[in-house]
Parts: structure tokens; sequence; C-alpha cells
């Protein structure tokens, strides 16, 4: 179908796209040719189109068709020759549809710009030695990533797109050859099953990918550095990039995985071994203390220490609270500072914390409203929390419960508690890998890389936690 | 379809936790009060008689890899006596599990909450066990695996600081052959654990030599309940009747349990586990026969019937704890007869090799 008059046409796609203010076109006329272009100027380089576009053709004395647009006169730019049908698809995507009065097709030149950041050290994965670059919100850009440390042919890249108004391009990426074909299959069946409006961000696919929808316990690995991504795919896992997303999912997902750090692999193994543990202690402690010293003071103190035991009496004696309703007074204090510094811009953040820790803490304790080994078990419990900050949300919950549990039911209840979750983490299968595992159960190969991680020169074999074809990793 | 086996190492490990707990609180103090320290040599010898049911269990796997119990029984006894042996054994894990619970809530009122708790205890109880059960065998398995060598390190401790502090040796053989064989009687349902082995005999998986693993951690069970019975004795002596909880009791015996602080918090805590786990498998073994019986009810039918007779029978029949000692020595003891000897040995005589010559059957 031709069409008379390019006004006419553009004045068509503009109704398409509701008069929106960024849609912009232009009308080039000579002697021979009437031209229009069409595109966004809020996501297209109008420098470059000025340049290498509408500059060239105006100057040109050649007649305008789409042949010598392709291939004289618009050369270097990315032309592509294009249907009726694709252009507002095209338009969307960044590029400068090209119409000429006459002609049954259409030429669309990719300009897209957006305002991107360059990779940099995400605030969640730092190092102290080790590769600072993390992934930014421009998809290309952590593909580019992905790509520089993995320049195989068998890193590949499979594009789906989600959201029927947001449009988002997810990829697939995997190794072929290392990961489960039949894994690739399943996520990118269930990927392809969404039907949703948008996706904002790559935690929306989250809950899509989990085996254990309404679990409280995340099955999806996140990672916001390329080099943890490429050392998680050169396991076997399969990652997920999501445009405008600066975290990479990745599955099958273990609960160790958020127990290891980028830093282990960066330092002496035998040091590594010592800060997992750390890392297991201090997440236990964060999950129970505040639960344990309820359910000692509560109902059994005799087994405490004397000294400790008359501490405790001192500083709780005339207190206005039962020791539950302290704690749980002191838990909520904290982590409403804890929300409140989130979202207070940085210059007031020293305020909020001058007031957090001097005024509410250590005047609540002048006061003879709470006691300092509760303020100190619940701080504890807080810090500790971010050895795993991926698990903070989590074990927050958790310590919400072994609080109730603990001050409810005594050391049969934080006993119970624990029985109780680890045999709910033990249902949990993300993608058939045990998430408990290489602990529970035990798979001796993985301990190579568990709490006490040996020297990577020793470590010959993928992990058999999760499903793999290559099974030699070092020969 | 997700797989529901477990591996021969987690199944000795359940072995393990299910010889626990009831036979290290109060046990020791009660065998006792009737055989002296020879009660040592009479938990020996009922633990020959599981070792037994045990070596059943690994016949009759090498001869029906993959069928389940109820194929088993059906194939030799017919629908009706199978039906009949599910049904006793359901009792048989009722009271298990009243027993045990009977013995933790006791020492947990004496010793740790010193008050009423009744309710706390059940609230505590009920959850835990019925999701357990509920989980399946094989999430429960694995949690077993988890805690396992911590709870071994928590008995452990216990064994080592009792050893330090150990002056003498126990009297034996002072004991009459009636009150010896007395004794053993009255105490006989608080053995015959392994029988659970029998309800899982589809799901444990047990490939070349691994038959050894599950020997290793059974064995490892039956070391930790000689040693503390011998180490009970040792300590006590004559006055062993008059302590009501051997694992704890052994620890607060030390010195060093008071130089570092009370010592016995880690036997309560282990034993804490250890209820938690043998009351979790005894519910198990109620729910699988349970569902055998009922084949079309589900996993979560046997639980929420569990739960109904456990709570009902628990403050009717049972209502304090020494009710239940009765009953266990009273009456349970003819109920173990059929649960300890009687199905075991019908079910070693289905065990048995077949003549040479006979066609085996096709595993599914």
């Amino acid at each position: 179908m031709s069409f008379l008059k390019v006004e006419t046409k553009i004045q068509e796609i503009k109704k398409a796209f509701h008069s929106s203010s960024d849609f912009a076109s232009r009308v080039l006329s000579n002697e021979e040719d009437r031209l229009g272009f069409i595109y966004l100027k809020s996501i297209t380089d109008n420098q470059l189109f000025a340049e290498t576009i509408y500059k060239p053709i105006a100057l040109t004395k050649k007649k305008l068709t789409i042949k010598t647009l392709q291939e004289e006169i618009l050369k270097p730019n990315d032309v592509m020759e294009i249907e009726e049908s694709e252009i507002i698809d095209n338009i969307i995507k960044g590029s400068i549809v090209i119409i000429l009065e006459g002609e049954k097709k259409f030429v669309a030149v990719d300009l897209l710009k957006y305002p991107t950041r360059t990779p940099s050290e995400p605030p969640t994965s730092p190092v102290i030695m080790g590769p600072r670059e993390g992934f930014t919100e421009d998809f290309k850009t952590n593909i580019s990533l992905m790509r520089r440390r993995l320049a195989s042919k068998d890193l590949v890249m499979k594009q789906l797109k989600i959201g029927s108004y947001s449009n988002t391009k997810v990829i697939i990426t995997y190794l072929y050859g290392i990961a489960d074909e039949k894994i690739v299959k399943k996520v990118e069946q269930r990927l392809k099953e969404i039907d949703i409006d948008g996706i904002i961000d790559s935690y929306y696919l989250v809950g899509f990918l989990q085996e254990n929808e309404n679990s409280m316990f995340r099955q999806v690995g996140m990672a916001e550095k390329p080099d943890i991504v490429a050392s998680k795919l050169l396991e076997g896992k399969i990652g997920i990039i999501v445009d405008n997303s600066p975290i990479v999912l990745t599955v099958p997902f273990i609960l160790f995985e958020d127990l290891q750090n980028s830093n282990d692999y960066y330092t002496n193994h035998h040091y590594s071994s010592f800060i997992r543990a750390i890392r297991l202690i201090g997440i236990v402690m964060a999950i129970i203390s505040s639960g344990l010293y309820l359910a000692l003071q509560l109902y059994h103190y005799n087994v405490l220490p004397l000294n400790f035991l008359i501490t405790i009496a001192d500083t709780t004696q005339g207190l206005p609270f039962t020791p539950f309703i302290e704690i749980v007074f002191i838990f909520f204090l904290f982590q409403i500072l804890y929300e409140v510094s989130l979202r207070l811009p940085s210059y007031l953040g020293l305020a909020t914390s001058v007031v957090g820790a001097l005024i509410l803490g250590d005047t609540g304790v002048k006061a003879g409203l709470i006691s300092p080994p509760g303020v100190i078990i619940v701080a504890v419990s807080k810090i500790a929390l971010y050895l795993v900050p991926q698990q903070s949300s989590q074990v927050t919950l958790l310590q919400v419960i072994f609080i109730v549990l603990g001050g409810s039911l005594g050391m049969l209840g934080v006993v119970g508690g624990l029985v109780y979750f680890t045999n709910y983490l033990n249902k949990i299968d993300s993608y058939g890998s045990p998430y408990l595992a290489p602990y529970s159960p035990r798979i001796t190969n993985d301990l190579q890389d568990g709490i006490f991680k040996e020297n990577i020169a020793d470590i010959h074999l993928r992990p058999e936690s999760f499903h793999n074809k290559n099974k030699v990793r070092l020969r | 379809m997700k797989s529901t086996t477990i591996s021969a190492r987690q199944a000795g490990m359940i072995c393990t936790m299910s010889v626990l707990a009831n036979k290290i609180f109060l046990l020791p103090s009660l065998i006792y009060e009737g055989a002296k320290s020879d009660g040592l040599f009479v938990v020996l010898m009922l633990f020959i008689v599981d070792l037994f049911v045990l070596a059943t269990f690994f016949m009759l796997k090498a001869k029906y890899p993959n069928n389940t119990l109820d194929y088993i029984l059906e194939k030799h006894l017919g629908r009706f006596f199978s039906k009949l042996i599910y049904i006793v054994l359901m009792f048989f894990f009722l009271f298990k599990v009243l027993l045990t619970y009977s013995v933790v809530y006791a020492y947990l009122k004496g010793q740790v909450y010193q008050d009423e708790f009744a309710l706390l205890a059940l609230i505590s109880v009920i959850p835990v066990v019925n999701h357990a059960v509920v989980a399946g065998l094989r999430s429960f398995s694995r949690t077993v695996e988890l805690y396992f060598y911590a709870i071994s390190a928590g008995i452990l401790v216990c064994l080592a600081v009792a050893l330090v502090n150990n002056q003498g040796m126990p009297y034996f053989f002072n004991t009459s052959v009636p009150d010896f064989f007395g004794t053993a009687f009255k105490h006989i349902f608080t053995f015959g654990d392994y029988i659970f082995l029998f309800l899982i005999i589809d799901k444990v998986r047990m490939e070349k030599k691994e038959g050894k693993e599950l020997l290793k951690f059974a064995g490892i069970g039956i070391f930790f309940v000689l040693s503390i019975f011998f180490l009970f004795y040792s300590i006590y002596q004559i006055t062993a009747f008059m302590h009501n909880n051997a694992l704890t009791d052994i620890l607060s015996a030390s010195n060093q349990a008071t130089s570092v602080g009370r010592l016995d918090v880690i036997a309560m805590v282990t034993i804490m586990f250890l209820s938690y786990f043998q009351l979790s498998i005894f519910a198990f073994g109620f729910s699988e026969a349970f569902c055998n019986v009922f084949h079309k009810l589900n996993r979560g039918y046997s639980v929420a019937v569990f739960d109904v007779i456990f709570i009902v029978v628990y403050v009717i029949l049972v209502g304090r704890y020494e009710n239940m000692l009765l009953y266990t020595r009273n009456w349970l003891p003819y109920l173990a007869l059929v649960t300890n000897y009687l199905i075991p040995l019908m079910i070693f005589f289905m065990a048995l090799p077949r003549k040479k010559g006979a066609k085996y059957e096709k595993n599914y």
C-alpha cells in the first residue's frame, strides 16, 4: 500500500503515540523528493541525527530511494528496511524512521541514546582486592561485561521480551555444554508464560522463577557484579539479565551461596574459611540471639553463669517492662531507625545516628526504661545481620519469630523453631538443587567450597549440588 | 517426579536418633530400680534383639529392594493380616510418642521450667512434629543429617565430662535372674525402634556397601546409650535410682560443671533436639501406618488424626507422666512382644532367601 502525503503518515503515527510531548517529526523536501523523519526525542541522539542523517540527506544530489539511503547516504549508520507494521516498535526502541513519499517500505536508523551510568562498584558487594565493576541499568553494557569475562562461543544469550507495556528485554544466559539444557528450557518456559503489564526490575521475575512461590526464603540468586555471575555460569547455573536493572538473577540457587562472597575467591583460602565461619556464626547469632537471651532470662536463668546472672539481675531491676516487651521495644526501635536512615538524605543520617545511639539508647538506659544487656543483645543481632546482607529481609523476619518463640516457650521454643525452619528449608529444592546443600544433604565434593574452602588448585570438579553436564573444571 | 528416597547414611542417622531420647533420660534409673547395675546387661540384651530386627531389615531389603512393606505383607499374609499389622504398628508408634512425650515433659517440668507448662509444651511440640511429618521423610532425614554431628558432639561432651569425673565401676552381677528378666520385660516397650525402618523400606536407597553406613550409625546410637548407662551407674552407684535424668545428671556431678557455669545447658539443648527428632520419627511411623491402613486418606489426615488422638489420650488416659510409666511397665510390654518380636520374626521368614531356581520378581 502506498500513500500520498508524508504529513498524513506522520499525523497517523503521532496519533498512535497519543500526541506524546517527546514525539518529534521533520519533513524535508527537495526538488524531486519529500521525506519525513519521525522519532522520540527523549531516547534518540539528536546531535547524531542532525550530523549523520539529516545533513547528508539534505545535501545529497542523488535520487532518494530506500536503496540509495541504505547503501550510499546513510551507510555508516545501523540502517534497516522495515515494514509499516514495524514502525512503532522501532520508534520505541530509539530508532529514527524515515518515510519516503511514494515508497511502500520505510527506513529505520538506530540512534538510541539512554542516560546510562558507567560500571562502578556496587554498594552491596565491595571488594578489597578484585574486580570492582558492577552491572548497570543498561543491558547492552551488562552483556558486554559478561562477554568480556567469558570470551567463549559457548556463552549463549537468549533474548525474550516480557511486559505488555514495558516490553522489557530479558536475556537468558548460560554456558553451552556446562548448564543443564533441561533447566534452561524450564526457565525459558516459565519466563515465556509470564503475561504481565510491565517488568520494572529484575526482582519482578523472582516470584515467577521460584519453585516454592510463597516461601519467605528467596530461591533465586542475585548478583550485582559480572565476575560473580561469570563464576556462577561456570558452575552450570543460568543467568537472567533484565534491561533497566543492575541486578542479574541466577538459578538454581542454594542458601549457602549467600554465605560466599566474591572476596573469598580473591584472598587466601585459609582466611576465606575463617571469614565464612564467622559469617555462619554471625548469621545464626543474628537469628536466635534475641530469642535465646529472652529464653534464658525468663525460663532458664539457672543455667547462666552466676556473674552473668548477677549483672543481668542488677541491670534489669526496676525496669517498667517485662523482658519480652523490653526486647520487642528495642527491636522495633532499631528497625524504625534502620528504615529511617535508609530514606533520609545522607546529611541527616548522622543526626539520626546521634538520636538513635545516644538519645534513644543511652538516655533510655539511664532513664531506666531499657537495660544495657537488652540493648547489646539486640544491637549485636542487628549488626550481625549485615554479615550476609542478601539475607537481611528473611533474617529480620526470623528474628521476630525467634523473639516470640524464646519469649513465650523458652529454649524449647527456640530449639523447636530451629528444627521447624530447618525442615522447612530442607523441603525446598531449587531446580533440583537441595536448598541447604552441601550440608543437608551432605555432598562431599562440594564441601571443598563450603565453610572450609580449599585452594582453587585443588577443586577439580564443578559443584554436584547443581545439575550440570560437564563435571570437570580443572584437569 | 520429585524423589522421596533417602540415603542409607540418612536412614542410619534416623536409627541413631530413634534409640536416643527416651532411653537416656529416665530409663537408666528405672532399670536400676529393678536390675541394679546389671541393668546395663538388660539394655545390651534388648539391643541385641533390636539388632536382629536390623538384620531382618537388611535381608528384606536384599530380597525386595524397591517394594513397600505393604506389598510384601500382602503378598505373604494377605490383605487382612497386612492391615492388622499396620493397625498394631499404628498404636505402637502412638504409644511411643506418648511415652517419649511424657518422659520429656517430666524432665522439662522438673528441671528446666520448674513449673506446670502443659499447654506450652504442647504448643512447642505439636507444630514441629506435624510439620516434620507433612514435610516428608526426605526433608526430615536431611534435617537429622544437619544436626546429627552437633547432637553427637553434645552427647560426647556429656560423656567426656562424666568420664573425667568417674571414680569407679558399677557393681555388676548382683541381680537375681527373675529380677533381670522381669526388668527386661517391663521395659521392653522402650526398645524395638528399628521397626520404623520396615515402614520406610522402599524409601531407603541402599547402593553397594551402603548398608555398612546404616549399621555404623545404628551402632553409634547403641554405643551412646550403653556409655551413658555405664557412666551413670558408675557415678551414682546405689543412688542411681534417685536420679531422674541420666544425661543431665552425669554432667551435674562434675567439678568442671561448676567452674565454667552450668554445663548442663549442653545436655538440656541436646535433650530438646533429641526429643523433637524422636517424637517426629515416631509420629512419622504412626502416619505411615495410618496411610497404609486408610489408603484413601493422605498424610494431612494422618496428622490431624494423630493430633486429636494424641491430645485426647494424653489428657484423658495419661494425664500425668507417672501414669504413662505405669502403662509402659504393665500393659505396653504385651504390645511390644508383638511389635518387637512377633512381627519381626514373621518378616524374617518372609525375608529368607528363595529356594534355588525360584524366579525373582521384577522390582518396580
